[in-house]
């Protein structure tokens, strides 16, 4: 990438400087001169210079020009406001009211509304048309969640842009021509795709309007609350359109470094459980059978008292939702006044603390930005759509506008698998023995700046520690360690990084240092079932639902002493809690998140949380204080610090210096913290790693095949709307999904299914009903299925490597 | 006077349409000695010299265009632009009907000068039977080895695609062609870049009308001082036109550039029936400004027609007789673009609704003298203002027939219309002026 040279430019009298080759349009703001748009928007590609407004004069070309368009160049002279350009100015604004119907008083947009302000800015004022404008029926749905208002269409483009070539769902199209022209779908068929909600945001007029938000507030009603969305690792800058303490909308807030500027539906529609009667208000105490509600001295006393009682045998599952000082605060209590070692925020075991610190290294960190500039990019076994959805959109960038070589190596077909160069598909759990020798991997090979993205599945498998050390030799191969290359992990949990690096992992502590060995979730389930731990928390997280074999998580939450559950909304794994402590919402805490790149951020209380809701950092350091642990610790910024001190790669950060942005711990001075704790810079196991690559690759041979009684590999995964977050929300519960079995063509026909049919997946005695999904690009020999929904979740099935499928019912 | 006939030479022989009967008049010998004996910069250096300008409307030096292209590895294309839609306009019909080894020849030396090795011929949709023909003309020249890999073993091979339009007049804009060959709906793109720069599929793309490129083999075959040996400084060689409307004998006529267009209309054509005189005329299809009974003695050539304030165009003569009615005849002109305008920029989409709504108005007789003012100021606010040249296309005739017969639209508003009734705007026929006006109606019918 060559340096671009500053250059200066002279716009209506004024000397603006400008980066040379940057739009008209953007380097006149410098000279605090705005030239009006409505097309342009760069975060859709190259300007297209559809709506003419931003014509201006430029001295040496008769023509006037389009701003959004024209790139800057030395000694340029430009005019914005005189006659000629204020006529041709006034003559688009003229047009685009030819068919508008002004209908603003009536309209969502009325106040924020950029075709007003710009007629009321760069108008004449008045019309002269008086002919018939044209009408619609009107507004009709476009979806479940957006509808059009097709009178109000001023043409821009920009919906239709980004469907095709932002999101490529390609749904959206301009249909007939000329004054007739309109914006709809194929046959009128409703725009289903995960990130249309992004064109209400885009559109210029009222023609797209938010279902859920439509006649709920004025602009002069609301104010703008900037914060993070955490409902998966994506991380999303958000803004929470408040009114009158409730949140009624969120918009995107630009963060180039984190999303782009997109929001996916599940962010923007997922606010309205915020306001969910359902909502745990009070803390609860079991009295009896029963849980009643109770004040909050009483449950922090009863959960005290119950955790001391089991000192020495507590162990705590922390949800990805978590901010860090709540994961940080709920480690120090098990670790420290309760002097026990179990605490996990996974799922599933994942590699040593060695080897997580050697995958964590700075030097081979990956940024978001690295990714539209990476020369290939690899995709192990993860789908961002379904895991880290806006990554989605970024890897589709990188390749469009930028050029970047996709590789996907990964068992379940992902949504980027037709933007790939190559697509190697795996068995399931057996991504990690990707290697460069392949015809994949040879396009990784001499790529130059490459960005390894992969799934947490990955390295929290069978055998992690070698997965691990695969992925790290790939690391090495791939020279990961130079600037614009490296790796980034998609965790299953919004905050998994984050919970990682401020100690909620077994046998690691904060700052990723070594800490006594600990059990994993699966280990604490047997534990507690065995009678060896009799203490459990629960933040923010349900075993039950989420975890692999919820019937031995039921056994093992039934037979512990005291389990104490902390939630937003009550659940299954909370219906065996002793105490349940009620959780704020996202839009509600205060707090920091850490990205899976690295970049920590603040979440903004945006809204008061509901009922007799106290933050999680507060009611933790009492919890603390009550079992002797006095913390000093009295507001948001000083639990911040606290955690602080203990992660030597977060060095000083503070509320202030994350600001609204964020700042990538990687990218401060106190990042040698971080290769420190990694021991030698080298890792052991690099010489192995190898060998053990391949010893799993030959264990898997056979995976091609059935298995032997005729049954499938079985692989699960994540979908975008399986879970809570879609059923707490009524403008999202159209997209849940019911639970799917992918197969492969050839094992349909093996099986004797057909699409759509009812099947019955068993393993081990367990038994979860599907419907049969052919998926052309699935590898034979395996099957998918998908986990978190609410009781037939692939996890009933207990991770089960095998399985076998027959007909419904036979 | 009389035609020169070059491209037109030996036309009407049904044999010429062979691929025996074209060589057998010397066809193909300019491809032969370029892919033998000629280096590609000679041959871009003869098209330059000979000053020959592009055919279907801009009138650009097609050898400068040419050289436009970057020189390097890269894949480039060559695409001609066969999607004659100009209301008025039928000269590439008749050619590609009755010499389209002309053509290919043509297109193949081009794609030789500017290292093009993928060809493409973008025919209009309706011209079924000339596609035929020139898919027929095509694999003629494939099996004599002209098109393909390794012409006459010079190591340089083209591969030409015809490729048939599906009726939209703004696929003839050269960037919205190229989007339509893409496969995507026919929107004109922001220029720059050029297709020069950055074409089809994103590469180096030279486009050209089919006269153009029909020119080629005759600049190769007699050198370019042959061919500036006709037309005018400004404006080299021969050129086909198109003249319909009132005219006694419409056609194709192959004039040299500079002949007084009077020659043309009414020695060539005959000139209105008996007993009308020429009102107005457009010098190079629906697009250009309308010229007058005054305007008729300018030689026809890019530059005379340019100072007389209209433009030579894609070279078709449409004369209305004093029997038409000119607001219905803007009113005509007007819908054409109207319903043909792609709706991607503002000016455009909005100018051209607007100005038929209130020309139906002024026909119909309900419109109001400030309707005129403002149908001038909404064509001045269209020109020059848009993403292509489609709404100056509409704004300048229209704004060209408000400002040149003011009175008679004057008279349409007072309601002492000159001509028939409303109806022969939309082609009905029923008086002897409505017969006129639908002919000539027809006549620039897409």
């Amino acid at each position: 990438m060559s340096e671009k040279q500053e250059i200066t430019l002279v716009v209506d009298g004024v000397e603006v400087q400008a980066t040379e080759g940057s739009m008209l349009v953007d380097a006149a703001k410098g000279g605090d001169v705005e030239i009006p748009v409505f097309c342009y928007e760069p975060k859709l590609g190259p300007p297209v210079g559809a709506c003419r407004m931003c014509l201006v004069e430029v001295e040496g070309i008769p023509k006037l020009q389009t701003a959004c368009s024209t790139p800057v160049r030395d000694g340029m002279v430009v005019y914005t406001r005189t006659d000629r350009v204020k006529e041709a100015q006034n003559a688009v604004v003229e047009f685009l009211l030819v068919n508008h119907p002004l209908d603003c008083p009536v309209c969502d947009k009325g106040g924020e509304c950029p075709l007003q302000d710009i007629a009321m800015g760069w108008g004449a004022g008045r019309s002269r048309f008086t002919d018939p404008k044209r009408h619609f029926q009107k507004p009709v749905p476009l979806s479940p969640l957006v509808r059009i208002d097709r009178e109000r269409c001023i043409l821009c483009y920009r919906c239709v842009r980004f469907s095709q070539e932002v999101a490529e769902d390609e749904q959206l199209q301009l249909l007939e021509r000329g004054a007739n022209t309109f914006v709809g779908t194929f046959d009128d068929h409703p725009y289903i795709a995960p990130f249309h909600g992004n064109v209400i945001e885009l559109c210029p007029v009222g023609a797209l309007t938010s279902e859920a938000y439509r006649f709920r507030a004025r602009p002069w009603d609301i104010e703008d609350a900037g914060s993070i969305c955490t409902l998966c690792p994506s991380q999303c800058n958000v803004k929470h359109t408040v009114r009158d303490d409730v949140v009624e909308r969120v918009l995107a807030r630009d963060n180039p470094d984190v999303d782009d500027g997109w929001l996916c539906d599940k962010g923007r529609f997922g606010f309205q459980m915020l306001a969910s009667s359902d909502r745990l208000t009070m803390p609860q105490v079991r009295s009896g059978g029963a849980l009643d509600e109770a004040s909050w001295e009483e449950a922090l006393e009863r959960a005290a008292s119950g955790l001391a009682a089991a000192k020495g045998k507590v162990a705590a599952i922390v949800g990805g939702g978590a901010t860090n000082e709540e994961g940080y605060l709920v480690q120090r209590i098990v670790r420290g006044s309760l002097n026990s070692a179990d605490v996990d925020s996974r799922p599933v075991a994942g590699p040593s603390q060695a080897l997580r610190a050697e995958l964590g290294r700075p030097d081979r960190a990956a940024s978001m930005a690295d990714v539209d500039h990476a020369q290939a990019i690899l995709l192990l076994d993860c789908d961002p759509l379904h895991e880290m959805p806006i990554l989605d959109l970024r890897i589709r960038k990188a390749i469009r506008r930028n050029g970047a070589k996709l590789v996907v190596a990964s068992a379940r077909p992902t949504a980027l698998d037709g933007g790939a160069e190559e697509v190697e598909r795996f068995a399931p759990s057996e991504a990690a023995s990707f290697s460069l020798e392949s015809d994949a991997g040879r396009v990784l090979r001499d790529a130059g700046r490459v960005v390894v993205i992969f799934g947490e599945r990955v390295v929290c498998d069978s055998n992690p520690d070698a997965a691990a050390s695969s992925l790290l030799t790939l690391a090495k191969e791939l020279t990961l360690e130079e600037d614009g290359s490296g790796l980034i992990e998609v965790p299953s949990g919004a905050n998994g990084r984050g919970l990682a690096e401020v100690g909620c992992l077994p046998g690691i502590g904060p700052g990723l240092a070594a800490a006594a060995a600990g059990r994993s979730a699966e280990e604490i389930q047997e534990a507690l079932e065995s009678g060896e731990l009799e203490g459990l928390i629960l933040w923010e997280a349900d075993p039950v639902r989420d975890f692999p074999d919820p019937k031995a998580w039921h056994s093992a939450l039934g037979a512990a002493n005291f389990v104490l559950s902390i939630s937003m909304f009550g659940n299954a794994s909370g219906g065996h809690a002793d105490v349940v402590l009620p959780a704020q919402g996202y839009a509600e805490k205060e707090g920091t998140v850490t990205h899976p790149d690295g970049r920590v951020q603040r979440l903004r209380p945006g809204v008061p949380a509901p009922g007799e809701v106290q933050p999680g950092w507060q009611f933790l350091t009492e919890l603390a204080a009550r079992l002797g642990d006095e913390t000093g610790i009295d507001s948001a910024p000083e639990a911040l610090a606290a955690l602080v001190s203990e992660v030597p790669f977060y060095g000083g950060l503070t509320h202030e210096e994350i600001g609204a942005h964020g700042v990538r711990w990687q990218g401060r001075d106190s990042a040698d913290g971080a290769a420190a704790v990694g021991g030698p810079g080298e890792h052991g196991g690099t010489a192995g790693a190898g060998t053990q690559a391949q010893s799993r690759s030959t264990g898997t041979a056979s995976a091609d095949a059935p298995t032997p009684n005729g049954g499938l590999r079985l692989g699960t995964y994540r979908d975008l709307w399986a879970g809570e977050v879609t059923e707490r929300n009524p403008a999202l519960r159209f997209l849940a999904p019911t639970q799917t079995l992918e197969l492969s063509p050839d094992d349909a026909e093996r099986l004797g299914v057909e699409g759509g049919e009812a099947v019955d997946v068993r393993s081990n005695g367990f038994s979860v009903r599907a419907n049969v999904a052919i998926r052309e690009r699935m590898r034979p020999g395996a099957g998918f299925l998908i986990e978190g929904l609410d009781g037939d979740g692939a996890n009933v099935l207990g991770g089960a490597g095998e399985v076998s499928v027959t007909k419904a019912g036979e | 006077m009389a035609e020169t006939r070059i491209l037109f030479r030996e036309l009407d022989d049904p044999a010429l349409r062979t691929i025996d009967g074209y060589r057998r008049r010397g066809g193909y010998r300019s491809l032969e000695r370029a892919f033998r004996e000629l280096e590609p910069d000679f041959l871009l250096g003869q098209l330059e010299e000979s000053e020959l300008r592009g055919r279907g409307g801009a009138g650009f030096s097609m050898g400068k265009k040419g050289s436009f292209l970057p020189r390097g590895d890269m894949d480039k294309y060559l695409c001609c632009n066969a999607d004659e839609s100009e209301p008025g306009t039928f000269k590439d019909r008749e050619l590609m009907q009755k010499n389209p080894h002309l053509l290919i020849e043509g297109i193949a030396i081009a794609a030789l000068a500017v290292d093009a090795t993928r060809a493409f011929i973008f025919i209009r949709g309706e011209y079924a039977e000339q596609a035929d023909i020139v898919e027929q003309a095509v694999d003629e020249a494939y099996e004599a080895g002209f098109l393909g890999e390794n012409i006459l073993g010079s190591g340089f091979g083209v591969e030409l695609v015809v490729h048939r339009g599906a009726g939209a007049y703004i696929c003839g804009e050269e960037t919205a062609l190229l989007d339509s060959l893409e496969g995507k709906r026919g929107n004109p793109r922001l220029k720059p870049p050029f297709p020069a720069i950055q074409g089809l599929y994103g590469g180096p793309t030279l486009i050209n009308n089919v006269e153009t490129l029909m020119n080629v083999p005759l600049v190769v075959e007699h050198g370019a001082g042959w061919f500036k040996s006709f037309g005018t400084e400004e404006s080299t060689g021969t050129k086909v036109v198109s003249v319909s409307g009132c005219v006694q004998r419409p056609g194709n006529y192959e004039i040299e550039l500079g002949m007084p267009s009077r020659e043309i209309i009414f020695d060539l054509a005959g000139g209105p029936p008996e007993g009308r005189g020429v009102k107005a005329w457009f010098p190079g299809g629906s697009s250009a400004p309308v010229l007058t009974a005054d305007d008729l003695d300018v030689p026809y050539s890019f530059e005379a027609l340019a100072g007389a304030g209209s433009m030579l165009g894609s070279g078709a003569i449409i004369v209305a007789d004093d029997a038409v009615s000119i607001p219905e005849l803007a009113l005509r002109t007007a819908r054409f673009y109207h319903h043909e305008s792609c709706g991607k920029c503002t000016p455009c989409r909005e100018g051209t609704n607007w100005t038929v709504k209130m020309l139906e108005r002024v026909v119909a007789g309900e419109a109001t003298p400030m309707d005129l003012d403002i149908i001038t100021s909404v064509q001045e606010n269209i020109i020059g203002n848009c993403l292509c040249v489609l709404g100056d296309a509409m704004a300048m005739p229209v704004g060209s027939m408000v400002k040149k017969f003011r009175s008679e639209f004057e008279e349409q508003l007072r309601g002492v219309a000159s001509s028939s009734s409303g109806s022969g705007a939309n082609g009905a026929a029923g008086t002897a002026e409505g017969t006129a006006t639908s002919s000539l109606a027809q006549a620039g019918a897409p």
